[in-house]
């Protein structure tokens, strides 16, 4: 006589299963009620941000229009990246509008914004300008980039040491020029990045270092006259200034991150600079240095 | 004057640079793992606790040696995150869960919606966004078995409070996930309730199909056709929590959530004492993890930590969240029939926070819902938690009785024992299928004598190979011993296997009575069984069945060998009693023959035809029986 002796017994991943799928539906479903009668705005627990006028968020930048980043007039702004982040911020605070007010480079990084609550200016974070002001979490990153105009070839950094350099004062690139790039000939300083790159459309100089997604844009601006042809070792973040001991910085911190991992600063990009921004990093040949 | 105008001309032109560069950040990474905890345990304060403060030391808070621009170690923090995860799923012990069903529903549910319902309200009083407020009660009602090691350590393993509490975590971990999931979909998906909600209802749809369905399925043919190489398995492991982890980025869900899962799908096929199992943790120990530590410590910031704000916020989530697991455990005592130093234990095993905490804490502070001072709250209530559990454990570990040590799952360690390799293959495919219910480990001895151990040393990888080919973890040791039977209960003394398979070839090598077996199962509180013979396959499994109801040790041997047998055959068992047609000697090639031993058919019996194997299963001595070496005389 033969018969079928009964099966094995319900394994434990059967049993987990069913408990872990019934218990997660409705976890789940309660978490999503709550969540969907709930905003996407900040909260105490994000930071709470205080304008310096009330309904305001008074933004600081140097140049109006600078490509991609701020488009349009400084009596009338129109776009570009920083401008609708500057308006993005203001929505997640519960503010009303977005005031821009125009700044010196050199004024901002020396701590002086105008009276504006922050500055969004292509700034990047370094240790002498933390000691008169506070940054936010990045925003963007990106190695240094050469400009130069459309047929100069930029093969390696013997040929870039031969070029006649232009950089804007107080910005982080006059180092990198100096160190990095030590060129044959001193870099011309320029009082604002427009003076600079009209200045190398004139031939007053060959070549200048832009953050890589402002130097995308500017090559695109340029309708070809100017190109991205290299970037330079390592990686420059770029971030919003506020006034040293601002009680607002976790506020656009939190910010900042929630604008990164959402998707917005991605949007922004492919939006003022354009796709090929966000390929860039892969596209834009690398000079490689020993130092 | 600078030192360079006063030294000689040729030493001044010598260049010293600060260090700077990946290997400078890496050095000063792995010294704070290397020091961190010690440092931390010689003043009595858990380990963990050594990798935050030593993250804060070299963070941009402190000495800036890692500074706040530094992408690498925040890049590398991720993966150390999702292998916490990974590990969290792969070591849960399933099979507990299985035993003890309904007392771990019950006291999950109870021990994540009391902290969370805390947790959530303390959220809404400080005037929280919903997500925000979500987001704290899960993170306050998951809880980390951080103190299961020293409780395991005790002997408190089996204990059904302690089981209990750690198959609790399955339902804890798996519920803060999906809340997290839900609020973090809700900030990145964008859109209304009902869009937010299908997106993540897809989500984890997807991701519980690949994990719990696709992924074990894939990676066991992997082991199969790749896992020869211990190193290509370990890839394995580690590609398959960055493949699930990946997906769930994909469909709108964190990916430490499909890490966790991937570790629940692979559960079983990694088993907790196994060799994979041990790299699995010896890296994650020694790296990845640690690193992950470091770098949320890295957010630290004593001078908000000691903020008024900061540490009102984290006296109210101390308050939610140890609050909650006593009033769970509390009110759980009762319904389990617990006493109050079981249940005190049962605390003491859910209060730490740390891995789904400091997950969803960083998950939180990443999409911007909280800010520093909440991180900073989170990193005091988890300093907090972890010394409370550990006092609590300490006094409480002592006041519970230890279970009897026969409380050991069939299949939880099993040992198989070889004369000849010849026999790996049924002997590992027996082993694994009683393994696998249980989650279980499968250790594997070659017997030898003093005199042969340079031949059978090569008959160790071969052993492995064979091992790997039918999907079994196994590290395969030579048994060096003029008895091979004195040699296995030395090895079942130390090892404690829940389960002895003694393979040998023939039955005419040594008698099936009188030989190793015999004296091993003679000797062992173990059940042991004697396999004779080999097979390549097993195509059908046949239980000789007296069907007189012999009972040994409070177990009937017949059922021994009937649960061996469903085991190993599944479903297509077929049962043959005294007086059928077909008997023992019409074995056919492929088919496994399983009886009690003193069957008196098998008794008869001489070597299985070709192909077809028999294992007898014998019987233990009575509990408590002391082996009587002396008179095993082999």
């Amino acid at each position: 006589m033969s018969e079928p002796v009964s099966g094995a017994k319900l394994s434990p991943t059967g049993a987990i299963r069913g408990v872990v799928a019934a218990w997660a539906i409705s976890v789940l479903l309660g978490a999503l009620l709550l969540v969907g009668c709930g905003d996407r705005t900040t909260s105490p627990a994000a930071g709470e941000f205080t304008p310096r006028t009330r309904g305001v968020l008074t933004v600081a930048t140097t140049d109006i229009p600078t490509p991609g980043f701020w488009t349009g007039t400084p009596e009338h702004v129109t776009g570009g990246l920083e401008y609708e982040l500057a308006r993005d911020l203001a929505q997640r605070f519960g503010l009303k509008s977005v005031s821009v007010r125009i700044v010196h480079f050199h004024r901002i990084v020396g701590g002086d914004l105008g009276g504006a609550d922050l500055a969004l200016d292509l700034i990047t974070p370094t240790a002498q300008r933390e000691q008169v002001l506070d940054f936010s979490d990045p925003y963007l990153d990106g190695a240094p980039t050469l400009v130069v105009r459309n047929g100069t070839s930029v093969a390696d950094l013997a040929t870039a040491r031969t070029l006649r350099w232009g950089a804007v004062r107080a910005t982080t690139f006059v180092s990198i020029i100096n160190t990095l790039v030590d060129p044959d000939t001193p870099a011309r300083i320029y009082d604002n990045t427009s003076e600079m790159l009209a200045g190398l459309e004139a031939r007053s100089v060959d070549a200048v270092l832009l953050d890589m997604p402002f130097a995308v844009a500017t090559a695109n601006e340029s309708q070809g006259r100017l190109q991205a042809v290299a970037q330079l070792p390592g990686s420059e973040t770029i971030a919003a200034a506020l006034p040293k001991g601002s009680g607002n910085v976790e506020a656009v911190d939190s910010a900042m991150r929630a604008f990164t991992a959402d998707g917005t600063i991605e949007h922004l990009l492919r939006t003022w600079i354009g796709p090929q921004a966000a390929d860039a990093e892969k596209s834009i040949p690398l000079i490689r240095s020993t130092r | 004057m600078s030192i360079a105008h006063v030294l000689p001309v040729p030493l001044a032109a010598i260049d010293v640079k600060s260090p700077t560069g990946a290997a400078w950040e890496f050095l000063v990474l792995f010294l704070v793992v290397i020091v961190g905890p010690p440092v931390l345990e010689r003043a009595r304060l858990p380990g963990i606790i050594g990798l935050l403060v030593g993250g804060y030391v070299i963070g941009p808070h402190g000495l800036n040696l890692i500074g706040a621009g530094n992408a690498t170690v925040p890049e590398l923090g991720q993966i150390g995150l999702l292998y916490l995860m990974f590990v969290a799923g792969v070591e849960l012990d399933l099979a507990l869960l299985r035993v003890h069903r309904r007392e771990v529903i019950m006291f999950g549910l109870i021990t994540f919606l009391v902290p969370m319902a805390l947790g959530s309200t303390i959220g809404f009083a400080l005037n929280w966004s919903t997500p925000a407020a979500l987001l704290l009660g899960s993170l306050v009602a998951s809880h980390t078995l951080l103190v299961y090691p020293a409780v395991r350590n005790a002997g408190l393993s089996t204990h059904p409070a302690v089981a209990t509490a750690v198959g609790a975590t399955v339902i804890t971990d798996t519920a803060s996930l999906i809340v997290l999931a839900a609020v973090s979909g809700s900030q990145l998906v964008g859109g209304s309730a009902v869009t937010i909600g299908l997106q993540i209802a897809f989500g984890l749809v997807v991701l519980v199909v690949f994990s719990l369905m696709v992924l074990p399925r894939l990676v066991r043919l992997a082991f199969r056709v790749l896992g020869t190489d211990r190193i290509v398995r370990y890839l394995l492991a580690i590609a398959s929590f960055l493949a699930a982890a990946t997906l769930a980025a994909m469909v709108g869900i964190e990916g430490l959530v499909g890490a966790f899962f991937a570790g629940l799908g692979l559960n079983r096929l990694v088993p907790n004492e196994g060799p994979l199992m041990e790299r699995i943790d010896f890296f994650g120990s020694a790296v990845f993890i640690p690193i992950f530590l470091v770098s949320v410590g890295m957010l630290l910031q004593p001078s908000v930590m000691v903020e008024g704000e900061t540490l009102k916020l984290a006296g109210l989530f101390i308050l939610a969240s140890l609050g909650g697991k006593v009033i769970a455990a509390a009110a759980s005592k009762r319904p389990l029939h617990a006493s109050f130093d079981e249940a005190a234990l049962m605390v003491g095993l859910t209060v730490p926070q740390a891995a789904a905490t400091l997950a969803a804490t960083v998950i939180g502070f990443n999409i911007g819902l909280f800010d520093q001072s909440v991180v900073n709250a989170v990193l005091v209530l988890i300093l907090v938690s972890i010394v409370a559990a550990t006092l609590i454990t300490d006094r409480y570990k002592r006041r519970v009785a230890v279970p009897q040590v026969d409380a050991l799952a069939l299949g939880k360690r099993v040992l198989v024992a070889l004369e000849d390799p010849d026999q790996a293959q049924i002997g590992f495919t027996i082993g694994a299928r009683v393994a696998a219910p249980d989650s279980g480990v499968i250790r594997a001895l070659l017997g030898c004598r003093p005199t042969e151990k340079r031949v059978r040393e090569a008959s160790l990888v071969e052993l492995q190979r064979v091992g790997f080919a039918v999907g079994v973890d196994v590290d395969p040791k030579l048994l060096v011993d003029a008895s091979l039977a004195e040699g296995i209960i030395n090895v079942a003394a130390e090892q404690e296997p829940s389960f002895v398979l003694v393979g040998q070839r023939s039955a005419s090598a040594h008698p099936a009575f009188g030989g190793s077996g015999e004296a091993v199962a003679a000797a062992i509180t173990s059940p042991v069984a004697i396999l004779i013979g080999e097979a390549a396959r097993i195509s059908e499994v046949v239980l000789f069945d007296r069907g007189d109801g012999h009972v040994t040790n409070g177990q009937r041997r017949a059922g021994l060998a009937a649960e061996l047998a469903a085991r190993i055959g599944g479903k297509g068992v077929t049962v043959r009693r005294p007086g059928d047609a077909q008997s023992f000697h019409d074995l056919a090639a492929g088919q496994l023959w399983i009886a009690g031993a003193d069957s008196g058919e098998v008794l008869a019996a001489s070597d299985p035809p070709e192909g077809a194997a028999l294992m007898l299963v014998l019987d233990p001595p009575p509990r408590g029986a002391r082996a009587d070496l002396d008179l095993i005389g082999l």
